[in-house]
């Protein structure tokens, strides 16, 4: 048996240039759009490496409040790079302002951690 | 057709779901990120408390503490009886975390002592089962087994096992700024406390007040707790029934009934007197203040009842010493585990225990037939077996000059 025979009579509606234009020009907008936004949403969202940078900058802290001397000094723990800020906190000599910042390779900043904190001297 | 629609619809809800499940899993993180921050933030404040002299932060004071965005705090500290209260918040637009607390000093290990007796040029003697265990300030006449009620001495060879200082013929006073404080509490106005049977109130609120005014009250099945003051111009008595705790009572004379349970500072200026088989727990005091010589007409005492237990400070002060000496008076088998300051004579019982220190002029030891003075008899004393937690009020001579926390009160 024979197969069906294509018989094209009709005219086959079409879009003008300036029509495929346009839609084309709209199309990449709203995509261009959609990529910012994304791309805004990953970077605020859950992101491992940031939750790892708080956790070590936790732990540090914790080991600097335990420390009887603790000065201003950068520390590479892991994949970050800690710069580590100490100064006394509103002239009483018994305070110590912590802050602490974690870095990544590319030297963008991961996570920050500020304390005040009290002067162990015994 | 229907297969399209399924399939479609099963997708959708799949796809939703992972939306929803991002969209929590982000809102949960970002929670626990803001958590935190806003308790390194309340630690600071602790810190910050903990670190300031007596005199700042009195009044609610908020600051940010780096200058920064989502860092700022609140803070407090006043005078709560014989210990300072802190409260601390730290808030990000409408997340608050709040922590109120007790604070007190840390010991100065150079001036605690089991016992100072104040060098009135006479020896202490031991008789019977007496233990001292700690350091000891005492005259220079040193100290000596003695023979009483048939009753030789049964202790260590050595009567004291600790250094052995002398001490001075008066004793280190109290911290008279903290008793004047602690006086003005006495003038207190207030509401009355009627219909009530429980009454809380926080510490991040203003101080409750109730006054009895010149009315005889009796403090029975009633529940009070927290940032409460009784002030009473009379005799105020607390039932075994009524159920105190971190209240602060200021009378002319205040009664304890046998049987009493609870956490409270009682103040008063003429007397305080317990009944048997009370419990007291930390941090608790019992202190006499006198500032007002015009006024006295009986003798300041704190008494307690047999097989009582106390955890805190019991403190006597008068301000001009009277004729009428301030006593402190323990009885049979009663257990101290804190502090005694008594300005001039503490009297001792037979099997009464005492875990901490005790400052004294003298000390006093009455049987059916006479009364010894500077005898102590079958009474324990151990520094040993107090609590490496315990911290000392900043009213007494061997608080040092660093604050620790001494009880976690309120938190979200």
């Amino acid at each position: 048996m024979a197969g069906n025979k294509l018989i094209v009579q009709a005219k086959v509606k079409a879009s003008t240039i300036l029509e495929v234009l346009i839609s084309m020009i709209i199309i990449i907008l709203v995509f261009g759009v959609a990529m910012m936004i994304y791309s805004n949403v990953t970077r605020l969202s859950l992101s491992v490496k940031k939750i790892h940078a708080q956790a070590v900058l936790q732990e540090m802290m914790r080991n600097i409040e335990q420390s009887k001397e603790n000065i201003s000094q950068s520390v590479v723990s892991g994949d970050f790079t800690i710069e580590q800020s100490v100064k006394s906190y509103n002239d009483n000599a018994n305070l110590v302002g912590v802050s602490l910042t974690a870095y990544d390779d590319n030297h963008q900043e991961v996570a920050e951690l500020r304390k005040v904190i009290i002067r162990r001297n015994d | 057709m229907y297969l399209v629609i399924v399939i479609a619809l099963v997708i959708g809800i799949l796809c939703s779901s992972l939306i929803v499940v991002a969209y929590f899993y982000r809102a949960e993180y970002q929670r626990k990120f803001r958590y935190d921050l806003l308790q390194n933030n309340l630690d600071s404040g602790i810190n910050i408390l903990l670190a300031a002299p007596d005199s700042l932060y009195t009044r609610q004071t908020t600051f940010s503490l780096f200058n920064k965005d989502a860092d700022s705090i609140t803070i407090q500290k006043s005078v709560w009886g014989i210990y300072n209260i802190c409260a601390v918040e730290s808030f990000i637009q409408k997340d608050t975390l709040f922590e109120t607390f007790l604070t007190a000093n840390s010991v100065d290990s150079a001036k605690w002592a089991i016992i100072y007796l104040a060098d009135e040029d006479r020896p202490v003697s031991v008789s019977g089962k007496t233990t001292i265990k700690g350091n000891v300030f005492i005259p220079k006449a040193g100290i000596q087994s003695a023979y009483i009620d048939n009753k030789a001495y049964e202790g260590d060879k050595r009567i004291i096992i600790g250094e052995k200082h002398t001490s001075e013929k008066q004793l280190p006073g109290l911290d008279s700024v903290r008793i004047k404080l602690l006086d003005k509490n006495f003038a207190l106005k207030g509401d009355s406390l009627t219909n009530k049977d429980s009454v809380s109130r926080s510490f991040l609120k203003n101080t409750k007040v109730f006054d009895f005014k010149g009315e005889e009250q009796t403090l029975e099945q009633i529940k009070l707790k927290g940032n409460i003051i009784l002030h009473s111009d009379t005799t105020v008595t607390i039932d075994s029934t009524a159920a105190l705790n971190h209240v602060l009572i200021f009378a002319k004379a205040i009664i304890v009934k046998e049987g009493f349970n609870g956490n409270c500072q009682l103040f008063a200026t003429d007397s305080i007197s317990v009944g048997k088989n009370c419990h007291f727990a930390y941090p608790s005091c019992l202190g006499i203040i006198r500032l007002n010589a015009s006024k006295i007409v009986s003798q300041a005492k704190i008494s307690l009842g047999e097989n009582t237990a106390f955890n805190g400070l019991l403190f006597t002060y008068e301000k001009n010493p009277s004729d009428l000496k301030p006593m402190i008076s323990l009885s049979k088998k009663d257990t101290i585990k804190g502090q005694i300051y008594s300005q001039d004579a503490l009297a001792l019982k037979d099997q009464v225990v005492i875990y901490g220190s005790v400052f004294t002029k003298r000390f006093v030891y009455r049987n059916s037939f006479t009364l010894y003075e500077n005898y102590l008899i079958n009474t324990t004393f151990n520094a040993k077996d107090l609590s490496p937690y315990y911290l000392a009020s900043p009213v007494t001579p061997v608080a040092s000059k660093k604050k620790k926390i001494l009880q976690w009160l309120e938190t979200n």
